[in-house]
């Protein structure tokens, strides 16, 4: 499989544009600017979870439907150590902990047998019924009731030249960026990392290399899974979504949105993607009168496959050429 | 005595006494779910789902049920009751109501979820005369549409109604009212809007902006900072419990300070809890209830009887969780309606005492009365303003009565 | 696959199968006939979705979308003029197809997930659509629609369905089926022997859509009533994993993919004790079972076991997309 590197300096360019935008309407209005901050922490939580989806389709190209209902599940394990105890702080390492190593054997006990004899779309279907199992799942063990999970961030808000943001927000985009930079830095300096890159792009060398695929493909899980509960324990606080068994159906959406039309080999991609998203939603509804709220769903897809359509591989996605 | 008429008098006794078994038999074969020993009933609710939290519900009045039983059940017998996850789901609500009548063979659809869940399946209950009662849904049509559908029946006061309630205080008591108005853009918020309208009577030219949300949205603050910006100082959210808390928030967070009203269903201590913890200042919230008041007077019999309930038989449930006590409450009336269904209860007998109420249900708030009769068919329609003040509800000013 | 009249096993089975499907219902209850009606709406919707995933190998999670807009279509003309039940199907089917090609034109120009985005985009946009007009729609409130017997459910639900497949059968055998397959198995053979990959995309997904909608209409007729809600992602997804249960590519599997997503998880709703809250505990872990088990689906095993039909692709490569690796 030949690879032809992305080709336009357009979509950096348009970015740039974008950045632009944002700055000079912020700077202009102050409800411009709580829209987009707004916008952008709810975007660092589908990126979050977009670049789970793009860590393991990397290594599979399966999407794994079911990562928004993993994280879900390990934010209730969060809680329920806070509920026996622990800080703050101490429950969210050692969920992130458990998300690592329950990502890792979920992989090579379950996902394994599947990915053994069956194809793409086999390990689709076994994801999705994962969703359905791990969501039933949480809400057999924990029952359906809203819990209150603390945030990291106390409830402060900040007041800038008429406009306010609060520090949950700042800090939501704060630790989504991070978690990815943390992400691109054991990818690009880390033996793991490099031994996964190479193992998702060329399984056979990398095996002679002395890599061990089939370990590398449950640390994908295994880091999808703590991305996974990084974005879970950013949306439990936020009082858009609380912690309950469905609280991350609809961040799901916008994840897989963001990976795909970020372009599904690029975590980078997966982030921009879903900061862009979070924005665009926030900016449709506060600006754009005759897109109805029933409508602001599908408007909002309508534009993401124009992107699609003008870039077809996403906009940091690779096009491939394909072989006879 | 002859043995004549000894003989006749052996006869007779007997007579009577086949007659009465196969009465008893008769009666039981001919009203499903109904045994010596037993009464089935069923219903419908979110388990799994966006509407997963009134999942809380069916556990609670379960519970409830359990203590009855314990206590020797409804004139001996034990309530089974059955309940299945449709999500919310129409088309999971209507086959499995079916199973539930036709396979279950429930005595009544008890409690059923959800406004559409319920339209969805009136037609088939009503036709195939099975009670369908204490519907969990604060639309209207369980009591405006009786004539065409004599066997279902509501529970709760209906949205109209409470936002009547707000309307009439405004206008009464909030004089110089600027009224903003959160709704979800669907029956759900129109219920609520049309209530506030018609209870501002003339006040309602002091709306000064609507602003409208979809159930897909889980981020109202554009909607929040154009009310605003419209120069509210009062704001009616009707809307779902997380855009409630949202909302809340955004308030707070922009610096607003508005008389806020938040409709019942999203009021639960638990929700402003939830909302004070995310930095909204919720002091001066106004809302109804209808439900006794366990937070502060956690003394009376009945705040005991709940707890204690909820600790045996539903251990997981959170007391502050306003949803369960909502459960306890119907399943009480759903008992009281049995016990006075006669001591082999029909549907018939079943829907005859639900319509004639008269009745002092100990987990409403104090002096509020279920009232129904067969062209009245509101269970509830009274309800009392309540304000949050320092972490909790508290009740104040006259109960609003027949606020219709 | 496709069974070859030729053997005269195939035609023995489908004979026997089609038989047996008229005459159970007379040895069930009222209950068990509108089950067997839902699933017939599957059948159809799965025969759908095996269509356009299955022998063209584009894959869609939208097929909800396509059942939402036959099962509208025939709600309001019931509900609000007055239309017999059974006339509304063909206009269903036209809607569908037209929606098919609305749909179809801009995924020409994707492949693989980023199709699959664009069916999902689809699949969350039609219920939104509902809502906004909810006017015509009833909204969330959705329409009401008379009830019917289970026997009648029954009956025209598997009449559909019958119709559906001896239409999938007649297309598939032909020409445009080899032609669907051709660009299933890869596009540059196909379009360098002359099949115009736009039209045969195209034509799959209208046709397909046309049948999802007819199942929609059914859908709507056995539950009497319609709402946004009747049709959400789930219903996608759950068409999505009753076809690859099935086996893609099989007529054959179609049933036996209808059949797990409809009776499996009401079999386990009866077996649950008190409430049904483990239900999606254990369909979840059936579902992911079948997957480890039974890659290619019931339909491989019927073809194991039965040494049905060798044209069934052995291997387990992927029907999605050509990326060629």
């Amino acid at each position: 499989m030949a690879l032809r590197p992305s080709t336009s300096w357009i979509v950096p360019f348009a970015l740039v544009g974008v950045v632009v935008f944002l700055v000079v309407g912020s700077v202009d209005s102050a409800l411009f600017a709580q829209q987009t901050v707004s916008g952008l922490a709810n975007g660092g939580i589908y990126a979050s979870l977009a670049v789970a989806l793009v860590v393991i389709y990397r290594a599979t190209e399966v999407i794994n439907f079911a990562q928004g209902a993993l994280a879900t599940f390990t934010t209730y394990v969060a809680w329920q150590l806070i509920t026996w105890g622990l800080s703050y702080w101490e429950a969210f390492l050692a969920t992130l902990a458990v998300a690592f190593v329950g990502g890792f054997l979920l992989e090579l006990v379950v996902i394994r047998q599947v990915e053994r004899r069956g194809n793409v779309l086999t390990v689709v279907i076994a994801a999705i019924g994962l969703l359905i199992l791990v969501e039933g799942a949480t809400g057999w063990i924990w029952g359906n009731g809203i819990k209150f999970v603390p945030s990291p961030f106390p409830a402060h808000f900040y007041h800038l030249g008429g406009a306010t943001f609060s520090l949950q927000d700042i800090g939501t985009i704060g630790i989504s960026l991070a978690s990815v930079v943390v992400l691109w830095g054991f990818f690009q300096f880390t033996k793991a990392g490099l031994g996964m890159r190479a193992a998702a792009v060329r399984p056979e060398a990398a095996r002679l290399v002395g890599v061990r695929v089939s370990w590398m493909l449950s640390l994908g899980w295994a880091l999808a899974a703590v991305l996974g509960a990084i974005a879970g324990l950013l949306a439990a606080p936020n009082p858009s979504y609380l912690l309950q068994p469905s609280m991350m159906d609809g961040v799901l959406i916008y994840a897989f949105a963001a990976a795909v039309v970020g372009g599904l080999e690029s975590a980078f991609g997966a982030v921009v993607g879903g900061l862009l998203i979070g924005v665009l939603l926030n900016l449709l509804s506060a600006y754009v009168s005759w897109v109805t709220p029933q409508l602001l769903l599908p408007v909002a897809f309508v534009i993401m496959l124009v992107v699609l359509l003008v870039k077809p591989s996403g906009l940091f996605g690779r096009t491939r050429v394909r072989k006879v | 005595m002859t043995k004549r008429m000894k003989a006749a008098l052996v006869l007779a006794v007997l007579a009577v006494a086949a007659a009465a078994v196969s009465a008893a038999f008769a009666a039981s074969a001919r009203t499903p779910g109904v045994t010596a020993k037993t009464i089935t009933i069923g219903g419908t609710f979110p388990l799994t789902g966006p509407a997963a939290l009134y999942g809380v519900i069916p556990k609670a009045e379960a519970a409830y049920f359990k203590y009855v039983n314990s206590k020797g059940g409804v004139h001996g017998r034990k309530i089974i009751f059955k309940y299945y996850d449709d999500g919310y789901n129409p088309a999971n609500t209507v086959p499995l109501t079916k199973k539930l009548v036709e396979q279950d063979h429930v005595f009544a659809d008890y409690g059923s979820l959800g406004t559409a869940p319920n339209l969805a399946i009136r037609g088939y209950l009503n036709k195939a005369k099975v009670p369908h009662v204490l519907v969990a849904t604060g639309d209207s049509y369980w009591a405006t549409q009786a004539k065409v559908y004599p066997w279902t029946i509501g529970f709760q006061p209906d949205y109209p109604g409470e936002s009547r309630v707000y309307g009439q205080f405004i206008r009464n008591k909030v004089p110089q009212a600027k009224i903003g108005i959160l709704m979800q853009d669907d029956a759900y918020g129109k219920n609520y809007y049309d209530g506030l309208i018609q209870g501002l009577g003339p006040a309602a030219s002091k709306v000064v902006d609507v602003e409208k949300y979809d159930a897909t949205q889980t981020d109202v603050s554009s909607q929040i900072v154009k009310l605003k910006a419209a120069g509210a100082n009062v704001v009616a959210i009707f809307a779902l419990p997380t855009q409630t808390i949202t909302a809340l928030v955004v308030i707070t967070k922009i610096g607003w300070h508005p008389t806020a009203f938040i409709n019942n269903v999203s009021a639960s201590p638990l929700f402003m809890a939830l909302a004070q913890k995310s930095g909204a200042n919720v002091d001066g919230d106004i809302s109804a209830t209808y439900l006794q008041d366990t937070i502060n007077n956690p003394k009376t019999a009945a705040a005991i009887l709940y707890k204690s309930i909820l600790k045996k038989y539903d251990p997981g449930a959170d007391p502050n969780d306003a949803n369960n006590l909502y459960g306890v409450a119907s399943a009480w009336t759903l008992v009281k309606a049995l016990e006075d269904s006669g001591k082999t209860p029909t549907r018939s007998s079943f829907m005859s005492a639900l319509t004639h109420m008269n009745w002092k249900n100990p987990f409403l708030y104090p002096g509020l009365k279920m009232l129904t009769t067969p062209k009245e068919r509101f269970p509830i329609d009274q309800q009392i303003l309540e304000q949050y003040k320092s972490g909790a509800w508290h009740p104040f000013g006259h109960v609003f009565s027949k606020a219709r | 696959m496709r069974p070859k009249p030729a053997t005269l096993a195939g035609l023995v089975v489908t004979l026997a199968v089609a038989a047996a499907i008229a005459l159970i219902p007379f040895a069930l209850s009222n209950y068990h006939r509108s089950t067997g009606a839902d699933v017939a709406v599957f059948f159809v919707a799965i025969l759908a979705l095996n269509i356009v995933t299955g022998y063209t190998g584009q894959i869609s999670i939208g097929h909800g979308a396509f059942m939402a807009i036959g099962g509208y279509a025939t709600a309001i003309l019931t509900h609000d003029h007055g239309w017999n039940d059974i006339a509304t199907l063909p206009i269903a089917a036209i809607c569908g197809f037209i929606a098919g090609v609305i749909v179809g034109v801009p995924a020409l120009r994707f492949q693989g997930v980023y199709l699959a985005l664009t069916t999902f985009a689809v699949a969350l946009a039609v219920p939104q659509l509902a809502k906004n007009y909810s006017h015509l729609t009833g909204g969330t409130e959705g329409l009401a629609l008379p009830t019917h017997t289970g026997m009648w459910l029954y009956g025209v639900g598997w009449a559909v369905a019958a119709v559906m497949f001896a239409i999938a059968w007649l297309l598939l055998r032909g020409r445009t089926g080899r032609a669907f397959r051709a660009v299933r198995d890869s596009e540059i053979a196909a379009a360098s022997s002359g099949v115009t990959l736009a039209v045969y995309k195209t034509v799959s997904f209208g046709i397909s859509a046309g049948m999802a909608a007819v199942a929609g209409s059914v859908y709507v007729l056995v539950n009497n009533f319609v709402n946004p809600d009747v049709f959400g992602l789930t219903l996608s997804l759950y068409i999505l994993i009753g076809a690859v249960v099935g086996g893609l590519g099989s007529l054959w599997g179609v049933l036996a993919g209808a059949c797990f997503i409809q009776l499996l998880p009401i079999a386990l709703t009866t077996g649950s004790v008190g409430s049904s809250q483990s239900v999606p505990v254990v369909f979840g872990a059936v579902v992911i079972g079948v997957m480890a088990l039974l890659p290619l689906g019931a339909a491989n095993l019927l073809r194991v076991a039965l040494h049905f039909g060798s044209q069934w692709r052995q291997h387990s490569d992927t029907p999605l997309g050509t990326e060629g690796r």
